[in-house]
């Protein structure tokens, strides 16, 4: 049994997309017996949200550099290649 | 329409909450396939969500409405329009009768009109639905009239569509997302002027030459990005106008801290709100995007998303701290301007993001777009602000005792909501079916243009 993961997931508003993207990635790794923690954030404050980070997911560009593995994706909102983001969502998670 | 029920509370606060919302969600989610037990989740949280929006925007309401009054009595500086933000206006506008069809509607027409290849939008962005909802509760609240209300929301259902296939080519390779566009009203309202501005400078000898790059200008403007320091920040300022007296200056400080905290906790907790509400509204986004699946199988659509996705780029983010004091400093000298800009300081990133592919990121020529953006924006959010008002408090939303007037920048600011507001209230269905008529050309037109695949 892993501990539990955290994943940062990141949008324009730390609202709009991210709430979609958090709720997707905590359900659909429950499904796959991993448990997430998300929290949300502005693009604009993710180097001061990100150290506790086990993954970071964004919908929009991440301009800083971070030393942790960021997945930039649209496949949330729009449901397509999101069958195969999810697989690798799990590995990294599984890796970390 | 919701009636105004009064709920005493502890604090003695009088709360009419708009509910209306939750159950036609529970029925949208159920018929959709949404499990009962998620459904009704979703049905709670709208309603929690609509409740501690309500509440928020009381708060909000009531301060800056007594702050302004006692800028305005002590030194006959005027501004009697209180910005609310997009979060309020969003949970007015879903609130509102009109916004009961907005969801059924949208998706409607989205799909008749992918049917008639007249769009190659699929639009799920399903929470931006607000912005058509918005658009006709204010034509609604203009013209009290129901019909033309749902008229206009209508209009601007085919405006954004219009909008986002207009725009999809420029955007999807300047920011990279290929099969996207962005039929978000709040977004799409600055590319024309965009298209304009750049026109100009680029026939101005001196100006055009002028080229500022991200990489240009230092990144550390981002405190101004944060909502509950610039809340506080706005809070101290104007309550030190208001309420500093130095004949009492303990009361007046412990006053002007309060304030302060009262701000900063607004500029919070109301994106959590929202938050909430779209969380609660999450099971009818995932069954959009079933149809997404469905309908991109070997057509040539572009999936319809919220402008968040683009709002990462570094010429948006500086653009929108330097946009930040400029927008502060244009309320105070703007003359006849009524607004006190607030909540949606914020937000300044969504209206000029569909800028940056016209101007391939030049920072000098987005700062100037927003500015002429921002400009006439101050005067149609004065003009508009009667309706606005009437909009919220047909939705149920609770004034304060001491109330101004409201509006916000998305999109009590943007020349959209002023354009059907004026077409309905001066010229009627004449004006009405003028604008069908022309936003229909514009789709027939469109389609030519791009060369539908079926």
């Amino acid at each position: 049994m892993m501990g539990k993961k955290k994943v940062l997931v990141v949008c324009g508003t730390g609202i709009a997309t991210s709430t979609l993207v958090a709720l997707a990635i905590k359900t659909e790794m429950a499904a796959r017996g991993i448990e997430v923690e998300t929290s949300q954030c502005k693009v604009s404050e993710v180097e001061a949200h990100c150290a506790d980070a086990d993954l970071i997911v964004s919908t929009t560009q991440v301009p800083a550099k971070l030393d942790k593995p960021v997945i930039v994706t649209l496949a949330f909102l729009t449901g397509i290649g999101k069958a195969g983001l999810l697989t690798k969502i799990e590995a990294l998670l599984r890796e970390v | 329409m919701m009636g105004q029920t009064m709920l005493p509370s502890a604090a003695g606060l009088l709360l009419a909450t708009p509910l209306l919302l939750a159950p036609a969600v529970l029925v949208f989610a159920l018929l959709l396939g949404t499990k009962p037990a998620a459904a009704v989740r979703a049905c709670i949280t709208i309603a929690v969500a609509m409740l501690g929006l309500n509440l928020i925007v009381w708060l909000m309401w009531s301060n800056l409405s007594e702050a302004a009054g006692a800028i305005a009595a002590r030194t006959g500086f005027v501004r009697d329009v209180m910005d609310l933000g997009w979060p309020s206006a969003a949970a007015m506008a879903f609130g509102s009768t009109v916004g009961l069809f907005v969801i059924p509607a949208a998706i409607g027409i989205n799909l008749v009109l992918l049917r008639l290849e007249l769009t190659r939008t699929l639009n799920i962005d399903i929470w931006n639905f607000w912005h058509f909802a918005f658009v006709g509760a204010l034509v609604a609240a203009a013209t009290e009239n129901l019909a033309m209300g749902l008229a206009a929301m209508v209009l601007a259902i085919l405006f954004c569509l219009l909008m986002a296939d207009w725009t999809a080519r420029r955007m999807q390779s300047f920011y990279g997302v290929d099969g996207v566009s962005v039929p978000h009203l709040a977004s799409v309202q600055i590319y024309p002027i965009a298209v304009g501005v750049n026109w100009l400078i680029d026939r101005i000898p001196g100006l055009r030459a002028v080229h500022l790059q991200p990489e240009d200008l230092s990144q550390r403007l981002g405190f101004l990005a944060d909502p509950m320091v610039l809340g506080f920040g706005i809070g101290i300022t104007l309550s030190t106008f208001a309420y500093l007296d130095l004949a009492d200056p303990l009361a007046s400080l412990h006053k002007i801290a309060l304030c302060g905290v009262i701000f900063a906790a607004a500029m919070l907790i109301l994106p959590k709100m929202a938050q909430l509400l779209m969380e609660g509204l999450s099971p009818i986004s995932t069954a959009a995007q079933g149809f997404a699946e469905k309908w991109t199988g070997g057509r040539e659509i572009n999936v319809g998303l919220d402008s968040a996705i683009l709002i990462g780029h570094p010429s948006i983010m500086i653009t929108s701290a330097l946009l930040v004091p400029i927008s502060i400093l244009l309320s105070l000298i703007l003359p006849g301007n009524r607004v006190v800009l607030f909540a949606d300081l914020t937000v300044i990133p969504f209206v000029i993001a569909m800028a940056a592919p016209v101007v391939q990121g030049n920072i000098f020529r987005l700062v100037v777009i927003g500015v002429a953006m921002m400009v006439p924006g101050f005067y149609i959010a004065g003009h508009l602000s009667s309706a606005f008002t009437t909009m919220a408090l047909e939705a149920g939303f609770t004034k304060p005792a001491e109330a101004t007037q409201i509006t916000s920048i998305v999109d009590g600011f943007i020349w959209p909501s002023f354009a059907f507001t004026e077409i309905a209230t001066s010229l009627g269905w004449v004006g009405i079916v003028m604008a069908f008529i022309v936003l229909g050309a514009g789709l027939f037109w469109s389609r030519h243009r791009h060369g539908f695949k079926a």
